[in-house]
């Protein structure tokens, strides 16, 4: 059986079948850890709740909205603050965080009143958003407001409003999963369809499952406008309400994080007929392939094709110098979710690291089946790790690094493990091909930091070299090189800039305009009639 | 003077709340038990009340620590949960055996369903440490910490009395001190131990967390917690007396031990600015009849020394807005005007009835001749809206990392002080208290205060002789 | 069928596994829908036959099924070697043996949830 017991863990027996190696052989009708499962309590799960994958996770991105809370105080406090989902609007999302302060008098009486006051204090206090969710919680779930009837009160009330209701509290699901569950079929239900978008291409997609991280959403979407593809929303990074309430209107649904949006691709389909294509934005070939697959859906192979080679040219040589030095490097893979699957092989495959586990704190048994299927053999599968299998972990398979979030990068820290925030990014964005040249770049910069060669020494009693009073990364990585293989014509470190985003935001793309001039056009004949 | 239309203290008028600056009661009790030696609380509630007030600490000290939940879900929500309290509380004992002290802390959904954990602990008391963990020194300590009621600051002042009504025991007189430092830094443990040192004083203190800035070992051995032993909390009841240094965060406990054991107790003031330390150390010096050494004179004096330099030259009537716990901003406040500043805007963070009542804010609105707020049940969005609406025009504001956003949008400069500060580095190893506090404070409100002349180009010049 | 095919179907199949994506989709019923729908194409192209595009639902399983032809005839030479009839034969065993992997032989227990 494939099947691996930690140590710590054999007196936990329902741990017994969260966790498996892929050896040889082995294929996913013989190795595939359970999922998605109760939490065990006392464990020390790395787990949240489903209210935080509602609305932490996937309702918080959307960049004019109102996000409140509906419940006390620190749902909203704890969940702000801990991302990096930027936006083209001056990251309205990341600064500010409502909540009703639900209050003692309230878990008795009733809190809708309270709900309604401040729905209407907040659109006064911020007059300029007219767009808000309202997101239960643990506490208002159990006290049964009808928060709908709420909001569909203050939308009449106030007219110009518009509020979108989540109910997904905290402890509805085993993980944050259930949470993104219950926003995608919200969002469908209640918001998509109300909105009509103005089309202004022949070829019109949604970009699913991306949350804008560091700005991975925006270097996407730049992709498809130099194709003259328009995006009508990304669910939910950087979008704006109404641009997700026309996610009805595209020919494609393109969806990248399937943990997390596959839901609502699946709803689109059976409802509105669009069809969903599962992409990799991660990777120089996977994104080509990728990259090829939206354009032929709307026949722009050629204009695909000249993006593919302008990019492979431009970065491809970079790349392959950080592979190089990249090579045989022990990784652990632990995100949340989906980049289990979208890294596991192709970061092996281009950057000739070695993936030695991989683990989601809130995937299912189909996100396993992906990042099973991908990985290695001889990796670790693990399912909702808690912290000492995580210790045991590195402990037995001594990785050169581990791309996880912050905190559990604060554990590795102190065995001398450096981390990756692989929740959100060290240098990102990640996505696209300079993206993953900056993740190339990231790690290459943990692993050779020469920091974490003086956090070996021990003064009491090693030896330490006296000639010189600096070591760079390239005097540590380069030293298992040949001369040859150190200097390869072409090949050198990162040359982006730090911010490779933002200039993105004021980019002019002339398929698009074009595009746009000749549904301007069609639009103004159908105003009026040639005569 | 005497008027008190000067400054008022009122609660916000807006409902709901738009950029906290508090968390809810069971992050309190959480940062309460980390302090503990061989502690690992258990908070029973979903998994994402113990998960991101974990990295909430994570953030602050740029460590980890290790809280457990009874990770609440649907059936549990339904059905009640003290199942997995019971579960978590045997996982956690099994897998983590240096673990002897528990608490058990609970959320606005395991008070709402009505889960006893009294009735568990009991239960447990008799059952599961009797058998199966036979000879283990294990204490189940049961935290009633709704979030719905007060704010990370009560749930903190309730976790630190719990430890102590649990523990304290009257033995043999320790002619020692308890020093119930508050919710501060590892920074400011260092400062007040250093101060005691040189009184020669040996005192207890609630908690000793300087290692939560622990080292990075080449041997990997060192992990960040609290050392806060039993035997220290046991010994609280044999004390020769109890300074609370904050009113709101501790002197719950002085109180408990004052009526219980006679410890006599003097609650506050918190030992931040040159006064407050005075006091503080008058404190000390008139419960254990220690002198106060000439050491301190000259620490005190080179304080002093440095704030003269800048004090009438560059902060007289500096504008202030603050906002954070309670005690810190009265303390800040306090030395603001000692150093000539005018704190315009105090931001309480939650509707604690006891602020009306507090002499130190009594003291403020009896003297201050300018308009000054107090807004209670305070946002961030109370400072921003003012600063907005050019209701106040502010030179700086002091205040931790939640208000970052409105310091950058509105340029206004900030001092990051308080808990959390996570977007500078190394917040947590500065104190704010005694005379070391107060020059890094002084310090960095000036360098602040030089920085942004800098970039705003507002008499940059003036810095070109000093 | 013989060892080799066997051997050149198990290649294949590893080939999607470490690849693609489009045979993950979370309930049985899609599974087969998208390994019939896809591989279908993949196999009628490898056969030199024209694919029903005239829905946006069958151009998006063509795009998948093109790529997968493609890498096919791109990284296993010996896929251009092949007769139609061992294509077919190749295309039907593969078939098969994703459907035993994503969903008969699978230990997901959610692929038959009623609801998403």
């Amino acid at each position: 059986m494939p099947y691996h017991t930690f140590k710590c863990s054999e007196c936990i027996p329902e741990r017994a079948m969260h966790a498996v190696v892929k050896g040889p052989g082995e294929d996913l009708t013989s190795c595939l850890p359970l999922g998605y499962l109760n939490t065990i309590p006392g464990t020390i799960s790395e787990r949240g709740c489903a209210f935080c994958g509602a609305k932490h996770v996937i309702g918080a991105p959307m960049k004019d909205v109102i996000h409140l809370c509906h419940g006390p105080v620190g749902c909203t406090y704890d969940t702000w603050h801990t991302k990096r989902y930027i936006s083209d609007n001056d990251n309205n999302q990341l600064k500010y965080a409502w909540a009703t302060d639900v209050k003692e008098k309230n878990v008795v009486f009733g809190a809708e009143k309270l709900l309604k006051k401040t729905i209407i204090d907040t659109f006064k206090a911020q007059p300029h958003l007219k767009r808000m969710t309202i997101y239960q919680t643990c506490a208002t779930a159990l006290i049964g407001d009808d928060m709908d009837a709420v909001a569909r009160e203050v939308m009449e009330e106030l007219g110009d409003v518009d509020i979108f209701v989540c109910n997904a509290p905290g402890f509805g699901g085993p993980s944050q999963s259930g949470g993104h569950h219950k926003i995608n079929i919200a969002w469908v239900d209640q918001k998509v369809g109300t909105k009509e978008p103005k089309i202004e291409s022949d070829y019109v997609i949604n970009y699913v499952g991306d949350y804008n991280i560091q700005g991975d959403a925006e270097i996407m979407c730049d992709y498809f406008h130099r194709m003259g593809i328009q995006v009508l929303s990304t669910f939910t990074g950087n979008s704006t309400f109404d641009e997700l309430a026309t996610m009805h209107r595209a020919h494609l649904n393109v969806l990248e994080c399937a943990r997390s949006a596959e839901y609502i691709c699946n709803e689109l389909r059976v409802r509105y007929g669009i069809p969903r294509l599962d992409i990799d934005g991660f990777g120089f070939d996977l994104l080509n392939e990728s990259l090829m697959k939206v354009a032929m859906f709307f026949g722009l192979e050629e204009k695909a094709q000249k993006i593919i080679d302008e990019e492979n040219a431009r970065w491809r040589p970079e790349l392959d110098w950080y592979a190089r030095r990249l090579k045989g490097k022990r990784i652990c893979l632990w995100p949340g979710g989906s980049k289990l699957w979208h890294w596991a092989h192709v970061i092996e495959e281009e950057m000739g690291v070695k993936v030695v586990s991989v683990y989601s704190k809130f995937g299912h048994q189909g996100d396993f089946e992906k990042g099973v299927a991908r990985c290695s053999e001889g990796a670790l599968a693990i399912d909702d790790p808690n912290e000492l299998e995580a210790l045991e972990a590195m402990e037995e398979l001594k990785p050169d690094i581990i791309l996880t979030g912050m905190r559990p990068g604060e554990v590795a820290k102190k065995i001398r493990i450096p981390y990756l925030n692989i929740h959100a990014y060290h240098n990102g964005p990640y996505k696209g091909y300079e993206g993953w040249v900056r993740l190339a770049r990231d790690l290459y910069n943990a692993i050779y930091s020469p920091m974490y060669q003086l956090a070996a020494i021990d003064i009491s009693k090693d030896e330490i070299p006296l000639e010189r009073g600096f070591r760079s990364r390239r005097m540590i990585s380069d030293v298992t090189l040949s001369p040859e293989e150190a200097n390869v014509e072409g090949e050198h470190p990162y040359t982006g800039e730090y911010d490779n985003v933002t200039r993105l935001r004021t980019k002019v793309y002339p398929e698009l305009e074009a595009q746009r001039a000749k549904h301007q056009e069609a639009a103004e004949e159908v105003l009026v009639p040639a005569k | 003077m005497g008027d008190t239309k000067f400054c008022e203290l009122k609660p916000k008028d807006r409902a709901g709340v738009i950029n906290p600056i508090f968390t809810c009661q069971p992050a309190g009790a959480q940062y309460a038990s980390i302090g503990v030696k061989d502690c690992t609380a258990i908070v029973h509630g979903g998994q994402g009340c113990v998960m991101f007030v974990r990295l909430l600490f994570g953030q602050q000290f740029k460590e980890n620590f290790d809280i457990a939940s009874s990770s609440l879900h649907e059936d549990g929500a339904v059905f009640g949960a003290t199942k997995r309290v019971e579960d978590a509380v045997d996982v956690l004992l099994m897998r983590y055996p240096e673990v002897k002290v528990v608490p058990i802390i609970t959320t606005c959904s395991t008070e709402i369903i009505g889960d006893d954990i009294d009735g568990v602990v009991t239960k447990l008391n008799k059952g599961l440490l009797k058998q199966k963990y036979a000879g283990r020194e294990v204490h189940l300590i049961p935290m009633h910490t709704p979030s719905f009621t007060g704010s990370m600051i009560t749930g903190y002042d309730l976790a630190v009395k719990d430890f102590v009504e649990h523990f304290a025991k009257k033995t043999e007189p320790n002619g020692k001190l308890n020093l119930l430092t508050g919710w501060v830094n590892p920074g400011d443990v260092t400062a007040l131990k250093h101060l005691l040192a040189e009184m020669q004083v040996d005192a207890t203190v609630l908690f000793e967390i300087e290692n939560f800035d622990s080292p990075l070992m080449p041997d990997k051995s060192a992990v960040s917690h609290g050392d806060t032993t039993i035997e220290d909390l046991q010994g609280t009841a044999n004390a020769i007396g109890t300074l609370a240094l904050n009113r709101y965060e501790g002197a719950q406990a002085a109180q408990y031990l004052k009526s219980e054991f006679d410890v006599p107790a003097i609650i506050g003031p918190t030992p931040i600015g040159i006064r407050n330390t005075d006091i503080f150390l008058k404190n000390v010096s008139a419960m254990t009849g220690k002198p106060i050494p000439r050491s301190l004179v000259e620490e005190r004096g080179r304080a002093v020394d440095a704030i003269v330099d800048l004090s009438h030259m560059f902060f007289a009537d500096k504008k202030v807005a603050i906002y954070g716990n309670p005690d810190l901003v009265i303390g800040l406040a306090e030395f603001c005007l000692d150093m000539e500043m005018k704190p315009v805007l105090l931001l309480l963070g939650d509707d604690n009835p006891s602020y009306k009542n507090d002499p130190r804010i009594k003291a403020l609105q009896e003297n201050v001749d300018y308009k000054m707020e107090i807004i209670t049940n305070a946002d961030i969005m109370d400072l921003e809206s003012r600063i907005k609406n050019k209701e106040v025009e502010l030179d700086l504001i002091l205040g931790h990392s939640k208000g970052r956003w409105t310091s950058i949008d509105n340029g206004v400069p900030m001092v990051r002080v308080g808990f959390p500060t996570f977007d500078r580095a190394g917040g947590y190893r500065h104190p704010v208290v005694g005379y070391a506090g107060a020059i890094w404070l002084a310090e960095q409100m000036a360098n602040t205060i030089f920085t942004d002349m800098e970039y705003k180009r507002n008499k940059e010049w003036i810095l070109n002789v000093w | 069928m013989d060892e080799t095919m066997k051997e050149k179907i198990e290649i294949l199949a590893d080939y999607i596994m470490h690849r693609c994506l489009w045979q993950f989709h979370s309930r049985a019923w899609d599974r087969e829908r998208q390994n019939a729908q896809i591989l279908g194409v993949a196999k009628q192209l490898l056969l030199g036959e024209e694919p029903d595009l005239s829905t946006p639902e069958l151009k998006c399983y063509w795009l998948d099924g093109f790529h997968l032809a493609k890498g096919f005839r791109q990284r296993f030479d010996w896929v251009n070697q092949m007769s139609k009839e061992e294509l077919a034969t190749l295309m039907d065993g593969l078939k098969e043996r994703v459907d035993y992997l994503t969903i008969h032989g699978s230990l997901n227990k959610e692929l038959t949830v009623a609801a998403y």
